[in-house]
């Protein structure tokens, strides 16, 4: 250990209060960005949960839809023959979609209904937990959470799309903070629609050796009134989405996180400096170089927020174990590329911390600690 | 460690400008040779310490050269002056001015560190001195578990860890009880002479008088002559030989600061009639009936 890390660190532990205080307030500044950081990027993937786990490779959407949330797509039954004919196709399915309320007892809440076929291979539900996966006529698959919350179970009725259905089967990971997933049969769903002969969407599964993405691409240029995007393109637009309306939300609650942060390492980094003037004017004195004392004062900043910043992720990782325990729909996700963010701006916070101390030091006159001892 | 001399000539210090302007050092002229012990005395608000930083490159003298060992400190550029102090000065402050985080080993190391020894050696080297200074047993204390004496040899230490040849030192004993006060200027004397390095003393601490080889007064910005300066052996007050109040006795001249403090030096001499202590309550006697007087005239004129 250098000579200025030793003597920032031992500054930092010879007053534990304060350390407490730097370090606490740091951390809980960079937990309120990586916690929200971690919600956002947990609700993204339970938004996109339904879509990533379809075992669909393209997704047909009526022409201009390019995502599943708060959209309506319609197409014509025949689309899905038309895709199914395509070179490289090698499977595709319909289903019927829509976002309708869902309520049970006195239980209410949003849900994404999916119509499946009989034989569907695509789009149903992965987790069975209890019951059937297949939702017979009068029938649904809905959230295990949305039913414990609602206290039914299989056998027990919920209301979706107007009417009523015989619980099925449960799922597990179909839920989201806004909204859960609730399967029924394609013939149901289409009746409550009138029994036009549409779909919503025609999933597709990819021959073996063929791109999904180049695949989306044959698919829109041979079907007409149709939107075809590889799985992970429609999923990355549902993320957008959800980016775009928590977006200014997130940014307001970083810079609050940031300035906070800020505030406390360069209030406690500059008493720390503040009351150590006395002994950096000696150091001064006896020819310690400006740089020298700099870098103490930046390397106690530093590890402060070092320290702040372990805890923080230390803090934001057992919220995210905690929270799926309290029963809410929540799922906390600490993403790398927020763990990138969080560092650097923890690292602006040191070296923004350290400005102020610093120039307090540059002016120290060490002739000072001799004429009046500072 | 080379043999340096340090050259004062004519240094002048003033602070601030026109009709503010106050000098704290006039005209100052010293060279210290090596191995030499200067204390440089005086009262406080005469100089000394604004002399002492100005000699260790702390401060830039307003006129006048400083130069150590042939070249000129005051001409230096601020940035080269960190490593002068580092390399070629050692520093000893009234206040010790340890680093309170740090062991009474770290503090010593540190300040080698500074001067570019690498960790070990420098801990090493901080261990010698410490113990040699009898702090061997304390090296890994904190300086707030030490006495008064010995952070101040912890400061000793630290002020020869880089093997200075020059070695300044303010108010020293300032903060010490007499005994501790001693041993700590006869530790300084003792390295003057044993390791050939200068020593420049600044107090008002009349008890290390006997350890310096030379002592200087300055008053007023100004060193007046050492030989026309003389101690009241009364209360102990320096005072000009040429302006005190003064007695022959067994063919030696005592200097008194006033007739007071010569008549109880005469032992029952009369002076006025009276004793020193009695004309101290005479005086005292004096004030009250003239404050008494005042009272009484107010009363009446009320």
């Amino acid at each position: 250990m250098s000579a200025t890390w030793l003597l920032a660190r031992r500054n930092l532990l010879r007053s534990r209060a304060r350390l407490t205080v730097s370090i606490g307030g740091v951390a809980l500044a960079l937990t309120l960005v990586l916690a929200l950081d971690a919600i956002f990027e947990g609700v993204s993937r339970q938004l996109t949960a339904y879509i990533d786990r379809s075992g669909a490779d393209v997704w047909v959407a009526q022409s201009g839809v390019r995502n599943l949330h708060m959209v309506a797509s319609w197409l014509p039954a025949t689309t899905t023959d038309a895709v199914a004919d395509l070179e490289g196709v090698a499977l595709a399915e319909p289903i019927l979609y829509t976002t309708d309320s869902m309520s049970a007892g006195d239980e209410r809440g949003w849900a994404y209904v999916i119509g499946l076929t009989p034989d569907a291979t695509m789009g149903g539900p992965w987790d069975v937990v209890e019951g059937a996966g297949q939702a017979g006529s009068g029938e649904a698959v809905i959230d295990r959470r949305f039913a414990q919350r609602a206290g039914v179970g299989i056998g027990d009725r919920v209301t979706l799309l107007g009417r009523e259905f015989r619980i099925a089967g449960l799922t597990d990971g179909t839920a989201s903070l806004v909204n859960s997933v609730a399967f029924v049969s394609f013939d149901d769903f289409a009746a409550r629609r009138g029994g036009e002969p549409a779909v919503s969407f025609v999933l597709v599964r990819a021959a073996d050796g063929v791109s999904p993405d180049t695949l989306a691409q044959v698919i829109g240029s041979n079907v007409d009134g149709v939107t075809a995007q590889s799985r992970v393109a429609f999923g990355l637009a549902e993320r957008k989405l959800a980016l775009d309306m928590s977006g200014d939300v997130i940014s307001i609650m970083n810079v609050i996180g940031f300035v906070v942060g800020l505030a406390v390492v360069a209030l406690t980094v500059y008493i720390a400096t503040l009351a150590l003037r006395r002994e950096y004017g000696s150091l001064k004195a006896v020819g310690a170089s400006g740089g020298y004392l700099y870098r103490v004062v930046l390397a106690q900043a530093g590890l402060s927020v070092a320290a702040g910043f372990l805890a923080a992720v230390a803090i934001t990782a057992a919220l995210s174990l905690i929270v799926p325990r309290t029963g809410a729909n929540l799922e906390l996700a600490i993403a790398g590329a927020s763990l990138t963010k969080v560092g650097i701006v923890a690292a602006v916070i040191a070296a923004l911390a350290a400005l102020l101390p610093i120039r307090q030091i540059a002016n120290l006159d060490p002739a000072l600690v001799a004429r009046e001892g500072v | 460690m080379s043999a340096l001399t340090l050259d004062v000539q004519h240094v002048t210090k003033r602070y601030g400008d026109g009709d503010t302007a106050v000098t704290a050092v006039r005209d100052v002229s010293l060279a210290v040779q090596p191995g030499e012990v200067v204390l440089i005395m005086g009262p406080s608000g005469s100089g000394k310490t604004t002399l002492l930083s100005m000699m260790g490159a702390l401060l830039r003298p307003t006129s006048g050269a400083i130069h150590l060992d042939g070249s000129a400190l005051s001409e230096l550029s601020e940035g080269r002056l960190p490593a002068i102090r580092l390399h070629q000065f050692g520093f000893i402050f009234q206040d010790f001015n340890l680093l309170s985080a740090l062991t009474i080993r770290e503090n010593v190391a540190l300040v080698a560190e500074l001067a570019g020894s690498k960790r070990k050696a420098a801990r090493e080297k901080a261990t010698e001195i410490l113990t040699d200074l009898g702090l061997g047993a304390r090296l890994d204390f904190l300086p707030e578990k030490l006495s008064g004496g010995e952070k101040q040899r912890v400061a000793i230490a630290r002020a020869l860890i880089n093997d200075p040849a020059l070695i300044l030192a303010d108010e020293p004993t300032a903060n010490l009880d007499s005994k501790i006060g001693h041993e700590i200027m006869r530790l300084l004397r003792s390295i003057a002479k044993e390791q050939g390095r200068s020593v420049v003393i600044v107090s008002h601490d009349q008890r290390i008088r006997d350890i310096a080889d030379r002592v200087l007064w300055l008053e007023d910005g100004e060193f007046k002559d050492v030989v026309r300066m003389a101690t009241d052996p009364v209360c102990g007050m320096t005072v000009e030989r040429d302006d005190a109040v003064s007695v022959e006795r067994d063919g030696e001249t005592y200097s008194f600061c006033s007739k007071g403090c010569r008549a109880e030096f005469l032992g029952g001499a009369k002076s006025d009639g009276l004793t020193h202590g009695r004309a101290i309550v005479r005086r005292a006697r004096s004030v009250l009936a003239q404050l008494a007087s005042g009272t009484d005239d107010r009363q009446s004129s009320g």
